[in-house]
């Protein structure tokens, strides 16, 4: 696995900062000149893209941020996997990632070539969002199936559905998969239109919350057969899966979840699981008014008991694009370590559901972790990773 | 692999209602231009909304949505989703200085918005997914498909590629040196010896399946590759063929995806020398224009002729006439970069 | 301005900003509500409509569950125009 996100830049660092409650979230944005600096909590990476550029030895024209996000995680990931440079460019090595953003982090210089006031910048074959996986792909030479999912924030959890897809069917033999996304001038303002973003640090699940905080990351996991996977370091078992949508509204969830709810039962269908067997949901909990409200709902729908849940996106904020493959490393991380990590400033439940997150880090048994993904479009994804 | 049953296509040629594509639409101002249908069936309060590539491929879906009684998956594939509003929103911030924004565009600009407005017109809870890996968007789309009638045997899917060109896309592009310079007429396009090709965009949406019975076309086999190096394209071919195409068997048609870039013919020109001997070739970039998904065009066609049994005259490179064609070859490329072969069959 | 003048401007605008294009503007009523029924816009025109009302009266409403209030049909929205327009 390999992470980078607000809390850290590398799955211990990460692990860190979710066991000892380190938010991530800050009011000190510096990527870009936005009137939103001064105003707005982001959970902004750490390290600034000239950084990335020198630590990653990367000197090709025209990369963005997001592809050099995605570059330390990845990288990250191979040195943890041990994957051989011949396995990496094998035809048999799918690379099955997300991003919502792309190269429009580089917003001024879109504009600028988009409304011809410019010669054109190096940028002009990098601003769609596949723009990061050619990248990558050509950095390492790969010859495998190569995609890149858009669905808004359920992307990266779907890309680790396709990777898996992929390797059932036989299409791959192992498939690296993650997603990437980081801040951009384009989706602040964007957020902020629809009156998501909240002036505060995000309060998931909470009564008087008042929106999300844009956050950024990448994360890429490797996933392999039961067949190969004799002597390797094995975190977790991927054991179920499920997309769904909630064709209601283009911004936001019917008032049942029904999305929500399918993906999640479909996630346990396919695992063979019933809903008494999670351990524990990693909630898609934004906090804006909608989801969480709605989330909190299916869950009632779905579990007669609701399992321990929380939401990590008050760590790092909503990730879009990365948030589904950063919140399946935390997930992953809960198995291995055996406990959980809570809903950072949680203070009082929704009324109309009563659900109280995990407040405090707690160490408990944990077999099965439930991890969930919402996003614009209605649509709704769900994954179960397993203890080996 | 799997079955096509429908297959609608919005494009810059007579490729939706009453289909004729003898007469042959030209480009205005250097680009392919989808002519677009009334979109009856997509109520007014929904298309008000819309862009064009989710207007486009709303409406090529729509005949598929009423014709079937219930799908279980909505799978596209786009290499620029909604790039027109993308820029409307941009231009908003630049405008408004960050002010206070109207928030339309960006709901609409998003990838997925086009699968996302088909399952809510449709009220379609099940799979839904956008890929949106450029030239290979439509093609990681059909291996979607693929692999999800593998896992639910008997369902059906909604397939399809789509783009956009808008002014701010094709501004961006052509910075990037994909568009010629000069104006040319598509039946020129072939005789160009110079960089770029034409912009072109198109809908073409698919209902796919498991089941042999009734359907259209057959696609048994894709393979793709990331690549700008003719020696690794060749074998993967040659591999194509002597795997998917048994040797007594005919390649009735060899579909091409040449675009009048002088810098991306030779693999075309390669690949057609590979071939066996006399294959007919037949190009399509002249009604289509070139675009991230232009292979889903392709394989609409692929449909068309195998309906029509015939190959419309305008299209084939050289005076050979194809008559019931049954086994048909794509190959495109996208920037010479990413590659695909497709093999469509006739059911 | 008088006020039948200024709904009769105010129901230009909304078709003109919400793009739509199926309505003639001399075509809605008064009364008319503009979500849920009648018109049938959603949440994010009434984003949109703050927004309008923003650029063209120079009105800010900061909620817009505080808009929704407002924006019940064109005389709500005409006579609280009337009372708070800056421009």
């Amino acid at each position: 696995m390999g992470v980078i996100s607000a809390v850290g830049n590398s799955v211990a660092e990460n692990h860190k900062s979710l066991v000892e409650g380190l938010c991530g979230i800050r009011n000190e944005f510096d990527l870009f000149p936005t009137k939103y600096a001064e105003l707005l909590p982001f959970g902004q990476v750490r390290i600034s893209t000239a950084d990335l550029l020198k630590k990653l030895h990367v000197t090709d024209p025209g990369v963005t941020r997001t592809s050099l996000l995605a570059l330390h995680a990845l990288n990250e990931m191979l040195q943890d996997a041990g994957l051989s440079p011949a396995a990496l460019s094998s035809s048999e090595t799918a690379l099955a990632g997300a991003s919502t953003v792309g190269g429009m982090c580089l917003t001024d210089e879109l504009y600028a070539d988009a409304n011809k006031k410019t010669d054109g910048s190096p940028y002009t074959s990098s601003y769609d969002c596949a723009s990061v996986n050619m990248y990558l792909q050509k950095h390492y030479k790969m010859n495998g199936i190569i995609n890149t999912i858009n669905t808004a924030c359920s992307s990266s959890a779907n890309s680790i559905m396709y990777g898996a897809m992929l390797m059932k069917n036989g299409f791959a033999k192992r498939a690296i998969v993650g997603g990437v996304d980081s801040l951009a001038k384009y989706t602040i303002n964007g957020f902020n239109a629809l009156h998501i973003l909240s002036s505060e640090k995000c309060t998931p699940f909470d009564e008087d919350r008042k929106g999300l905080n844009l956050g950024e990351g990448a994360a890429f996991l490797l996933l392999e057969k039961e067949e190969d996977i004799a002597g390797k370091k094995v975190y977790a078992e991927l054991t179920g899966f499920c997309n769904a949508n909630d064709a209601y509204h283009p911004s936001s969830l019917s008032d049942e979840g029904d999305g929500p709810f399918l993906s999640m039962q479909g996630a346990l269908k396919q695992a063979g699981l019933s809903a008494g067997q999670v351990s524990f949901i990693n909630a898609h909990g934004t906090g804006t008014e909608n989801n969480d409200e709605v989330e909190s709902k299916a869950m009632l729908r779905l579990f007669e008991k609701v399992p321990a849940f929380a939401s990590t996106k008050a760590y790092t904020g909503h990730t879009l694009g990365a948030a589904g493959a950063v919140e399946a490393v935390y997930s992953i991380l809960s198995l291995i370590h055996q406990e959980v990590y809570p809903t950072l400033r949680f203070k009082k439940a929704i009324p109309s559901t009563g659900l109280v997150p995990v407040g405090s880090y707690k160490k408990m048994p944990v077999q099965h972790v439930m991890s969930n993904s919402f996003g614009f479009g209605g649509n709704c994804s769900s994954l179960i990773f397993s203890k080996v | 692999m799997l079955y096509i049953h429908q297959a609608y296509c919005i494009s810059p040629q007579k490729t939706f209602q009453d289909v004729d594509l003898q007469e042959l639409h030209e480009p205005a101002e250097k680009r392919l231009l989808a002519i677009e249908p009334l979109y009856d069936g997509i109520p007014p309060g929904v298309l008000r909304r819309m862009g064009r590539a989710v207007r486009m491929g709303a409406g090529a879906s729509m005949p598929i949505i009423k014709n079937t009684a219930e799908l279980d998956g909505i799978i596209i594939g786009t290499g620029k989703g909604g790039m027109e509003d993308c820029i409307k929103f941009l231009n908003q911030i630049v405008q408004y200085e960050e002010g206070l924004l109207a928030p339309g565009n960006f709901v609409q600009s998003t990838s997925n918005a086009v699968a996302a407005q088909v399952g809510m017109m449709s009220k379609n809870r099940s799979y839904n997914t956008t890929h949106v890996h450029r030239g290979h968007a439509f093609e990681n789309a059909l291996i979607d498909a693929v692999m999800q009638l593998n896992e639910f045997p008997g369902s059906n899917y909604l397939l399809g590629g789509v783009d956009e060109i808008s002014d701010f896309d094709y501004n961006i592009e052509n910075l990037d040196g994909a568009y010629k310079q000069e104006s040319i007429s598509s039946k020129d396009l072939y005789q160009t010896d110079t960089p770029g090709s034409i912009a072109g965009e198109g809908a073409a949406m698919f209902l796919v399946n498991d089941q042999a019975e009734n359907a259209i076309a057959c696609i048994n086999a894709v393979n793709m590759l990331h690549s700008q190096d003719l020696a690794q394209l060749e074998k993967l071919l040659q591999q194509f063929i002597s795997t998917h195409i048994p040797a007594g068997e005919k390649i009735d048609l060899f579909l091409s995806g040449e675009s009048g870039d002088n810098r991306t013919l030779k693999f075309y020109t390669a690949c057609e020398s590979l071939l066996p001997v006399n294959t007919p070739v037949a190009r399509f970039k002249h009604l289509s224009g070139e675009y991230a998904t232009a292979s889903s065009f392709a394989v609409w066609l692929a449909c068309y002729i195998m309906q029509q049994q015939k190959v419309p005259g305008n299209m084939m490179n050289g005076p050979v006439e194809v008559l019931a064609p049954k086994t048909i070859l794509l190959y495109n490329n996208y920037k010479g970069l990413q590659h695909s072969f497709i093999l469509i069959r006739k059911n | 301005m008088e006020t039948a003048e200024l709904k009769k401007q105010l129901k230009q605008q909304i078709v003109q900003f919400l793009n739509l294009t199926s309505v003639n503007p001399d075509d809605i009523k008064d009364d008319e509500p503009l979500f849920g029924e009648g018109l049938g816009l959603d949440s994010i025109d009434s984003i949109e409509l703050i927004v309008l009302l923003s650029r063209e009266y120079g009105i800010d409403i900061k909620d817009p569950k505080e808009g929704r209030k407002i924006l019940v049909d064109i005389n709500t929205m005409a006579a609280y125009i009337e009372q708070h327009r800056t421009k």
